[in-house]
């Protein structure tokens, strides 16, 4: 043998990989509109609220926002830990 | 060129076609994604109803983190729709959400034309009309139904 190829497939295994993150509409598999390659480099963020968003996203919005609320709730938006 | 805006505004394009909300329907301009021309159909059991209206929205690069700018093109009488077309609409500024996208817009714009609120009124006359005079405020919608046909 000389060479082969491989093939990786890779999902979160938190989140079901059909749902989209609010803000960018993107899958939760694939990275946020400002990065290339979805994984470690994209991470996703849970709030307290259990409302989940790419980690670039709701830093974005948060950063925009004066009153730090979830997009989806309207509650001051809490990072889980 | 492709930024994050551009993006999120082709995958909104994409939602209105693939998934179309009735009685609305809206497309950026061929040579410039942040420029939509949209058109509401008037709600039935509305005086509205059988109206076309023309809207503009105007996007940045802020968004979806800041609303587009939003207005009627088509003529419009209404308790919460300014002289020059702007919209007096919570989710166009304090209540605004990164997560609406076009979709979401238009339809919360349709449904302002079905529930009018008078307490906030960006047009005084059709507010009170809407309070005082049923009648008379359904025969001036009515006006620009007709009008909203011609251009």
């Amino acid at each position: 043998m000389f060479r082969w190829h491989t093939v990786a497939f890779w999902e979160w295994n938190s989140i079901d990989s059909n749902e989209v993150c609010g803000i960018c509409q993107s899958p939760f598999d694939a990275c946020c509109a400002d990065c290339k390659i979805p994984g470690d480099q994209c991470p996703l963020l849970w709030g307290k609220c259990k409302h989940c968003f790419h980690l670039h996203c709701i830093s974005k919005w948060l950063e925009t926002n004066n009153e730090g609320i979830c997009p989806l709730d309207r509650q001051p938006f809490e990072a889980a830990t | 060129m492709s930024t994050p805006s551009r993006r999120r505004l082709m995958k909104d394009f994409k939602r209105l076609q693939s998934d179309p909300p009735g009685g609305i329907s809206g497309a950026p301009c061929s040579d410039n994604i942040m420029l939509w021309n949209a058109v509401i159909f008037g709600p039935g059991d509305t005086p509205f109803e059988d109206g076309t209206f023309k809207l503009l929205l105007q996007f940045d690069e802020t968004y979806p983190n800041k609303p587009p700018t939003v207005k009627f093109v088509s003529k419009m009488f209404h308790p919460n729709v300014y002289a020059n077309g702007e919209l007096c609409l919570d989710i166009l500024q304090n209540r605004w959400s990164p997560t609406y996208d076009v979709a979401a817009i238009l339809t919360s714009i349709q449904s302002l034309l079905h529930d009018p609120n008078p307490n906030s009124p960006a047009n005084a006359e059709a507010a009170n009309l809407y309070r005082e005079n049923r009648k008379e405020y359904t025969r001036r919608v009515r006006e620009i139904v007709e009008t909203s046909w011609e251009s």
